[in-house]
């Protein structure tokens, strides 16, 4: 049995991004207000309201600096939803990916009919305290200094670029094209064009991980809506479809002897969701991919199949712009838009539907069928990236 | 002086990690090795990764290994302890793959920081960060 094309994403809502809260006095807003703000944005888009909710389903994507473990049942509670099937995103930044997953399961099993996925984080203006470190990362590698993410992606991506010959080259036309997309984006936050020099020339921050690397935390909300797919025909927006899904935590590359630190878990999650909608690759028509950093999409977009490990001809060949043979991050991804904590990687699914409604305005990508998207969240000791999800929309079920 | 009660964060002796502490302050590394499929297992843990088997046993290491990658923290960010490690800076965190196999996350010392290479030879030295903790770090085989 599959989820393929079972259900349909039928609203999306996003509030505009902002870092207001770092300096005193600006006026400041808390995740529950950005939470209630996207939701208000998907229903409208939806055609539906708070009541159709009750009974149905809530899923939650959980941010990293709200160490509270009952935030979905507060946010149900927030919003003034009593829902019949209430899930948490707890894949850290795949976690709205994830919930693409757990509720097309629900949906495909009549436990519910449709279902609101949301999330939201303030980083800026709301500070709730540290928070514990998992195990690995207290014991194993802050006493020896590590700063956060960027000390290991700065460890994946001088690997790479050893091991393949990687340059800065083709690492900086996946900045480049991303923030091309987000000048043509009037929802992006950054959106002056740069150039492959910009890129290079942007100061280190975690040799050899660049400030163009690196993503842009942010405040805000996101959230979508998806219902059974005859549910879906009745509402409103064109339906795009779920078609497939895959999903691989704790991947066993990194820490094993032997392993390989530069092979990602969408590898086999990827080839799980492709199976399942029917694709190839010919047939993929976009790439919306987690992009916490530029060398975790050029992992991707190895590990996805598109081309061997190391081809670096793929990357000075291909156009990655939207009217180029692959576009990605046609929106500029969470780079340029924004990262509001586990929530950001909703980005990439809200900037799909899009796309596969027609309604990417200066970018949209011609034709646009089939669309994939992926989420990662997580790094565990001596790995990249721990659990990756990916889904394969679709504008006909 | 205030800035003298930053202390650099310690890890925790944990019940599944107090052996390698223990071997750590007799200048020894060790790691768990599974007796039934023989895998290394490592970070310290109840049961092996490869086969769920409960025989982990701590095993001795000969402390070799080579820097498998590696990044120079020139500023420090994050977390207020992270204010403890500025003086040290620069300083290089790295992946070293140790002979076993095994790969670990550690610092790279005695040496500039440019002087750092991938496939570079490095061996264990052991430094002391409190009455408990001796940290295992690498230096280079030629040094």
């Amino acid at each position: 049995m599959s989820i393929r094309d079972k259900a349909a994403i039928v609203g999306i809502g996003e509030t505009p991004t902002d870092r207001l809260g770092s300096k005193p006095g600006e006026p400041r807003k808390s995740s529950a207000e950005y939470i209630s703000w996207a939701m208000r944005l998907a229903l409208e888009d939806a055609g539906l309201s708070l009541k159709d909710f009750n009974g149905q389903g809530l899923g939650v994507t959980i941010p990293t600096a709200y160490p509270q473990p009952f935030w979905p049942e507060e946010v149900a509670e927030i919003l003034g939803i009593t829902p019949g099937f209430l899930l948490g995103g707890a894949t850290g930044g795949a976690g709205s990916v994830s919930l693409l997953g757990g509720m097309a399961a629900a949906i495909n099993s009549s436990l519910i009919d449709v279902a609101l996925c949301i999330g939201a984080a303030a980083p800026f203006s709301e500070h709730f305290g540290g928070g514990i470190q998992p195990g690995d990362m207290r014991d194993w590698e802050i006493p020896y200094g590590t700063m956060g993410p960027n000390s290991k992606i700065a460890m994946v991506m001088r690997r790479h670029m050893h091991q393949y010959g990687t340059t800065l080259d083709h690492l900086g036309k996946i900045a480049v094209a991303g923030r091309y997309h987000a000048s043509l984006n009037p929802a992006a936050y950054l959106r002056k064009p740069i150039t492959i020099e910009d890129y290079k020339n942007s100061r280190l921050v975690a040799d050899p991980v660049r400030l163009l690397d690196c993503v842009l935390p942010a405040n805000g909300g996101k959230a979508y809506i998806l219902a059974s797919t005859e549910r879906a025909k009745k509402l409103r927006k064109r339906p795009v479809s779920l078609k497939g899904f895959g999903e691989r935590s704790n991947p066993s590359y990194g820490a094993r002897a032997g392993s390989d630190a530069l092979i990602m878990g969408v590898k086999d999650a990827g080839k799980v969701a492709m199976e399942m909608a029917g694709v190839k690759h010919g047939d993929i028509n976009f790439l919306e991919l987690y992009d916490d950093y530029i060398i975790v999409v050029y992992l991707q977009i190895e590990d996805l199949g598109f081309c061997a490990k190391g081809d670096l001809g793929y990357f000075e060949r291909t156009d990655f712009t939207f009217k180029g043979q692959l576009p990605i991050q046609t929106g500029g991804g969470m780079i340029n838009c924004g990262q509001p904590s586990t929530a950001g990687g909703t980005l990439h699914i809200l900037e799909a539907v899009r796309q596969l409604r027609g309604e990417g305005g200066d970018r949209q990508v011609p034709n646009a069928e089939i669309g994939l998207v992926s989420g990662l969240g997580v790094l565990p000791y001596g790995k990249n990236l721990g659990c990756c999800a990916v889904a394969v929309l679709g504008n006909e079920a | 002086m205030a800035e003298l009660d930053i202390r650099k964060p310690l890890p925790a002796i944990t019940t599944e990690a107090k052996p390698f502490w223990d071997a750590a302050a007799q200048q020894k590394l060790v790691m768990q090795r599974c007796q039934d499929c023989r895998a290394w297992v490592w970070t310290p843990r109840p049961s092996c990764f490869e086969c769920g088997s409960e025989r982990v046993e701590w095993t001795p290491m000969s402390g070799k290994g080579e820097v498998y990658s590696f990044t120079v923290i020139r500023q420090v960010v994050g977390r207020a302890a992270s204010k403890a490690f500025e003086p040290d800076i620069p300083y290089v965190i790295a992946w070293v793959d140790l002979e076993e196999g095994p790969r670990m996350i550690t610092n790279v010392v005695g040496c500039g920081v440019e002087e750092v290479k991938l496939g570079m030879k490095v061996s264990v030295v052991f430094e002391q960060q409190s009455p408990e903790i001796w940290l295992p770090k690498f230096k280079s085989q030629q040094t």
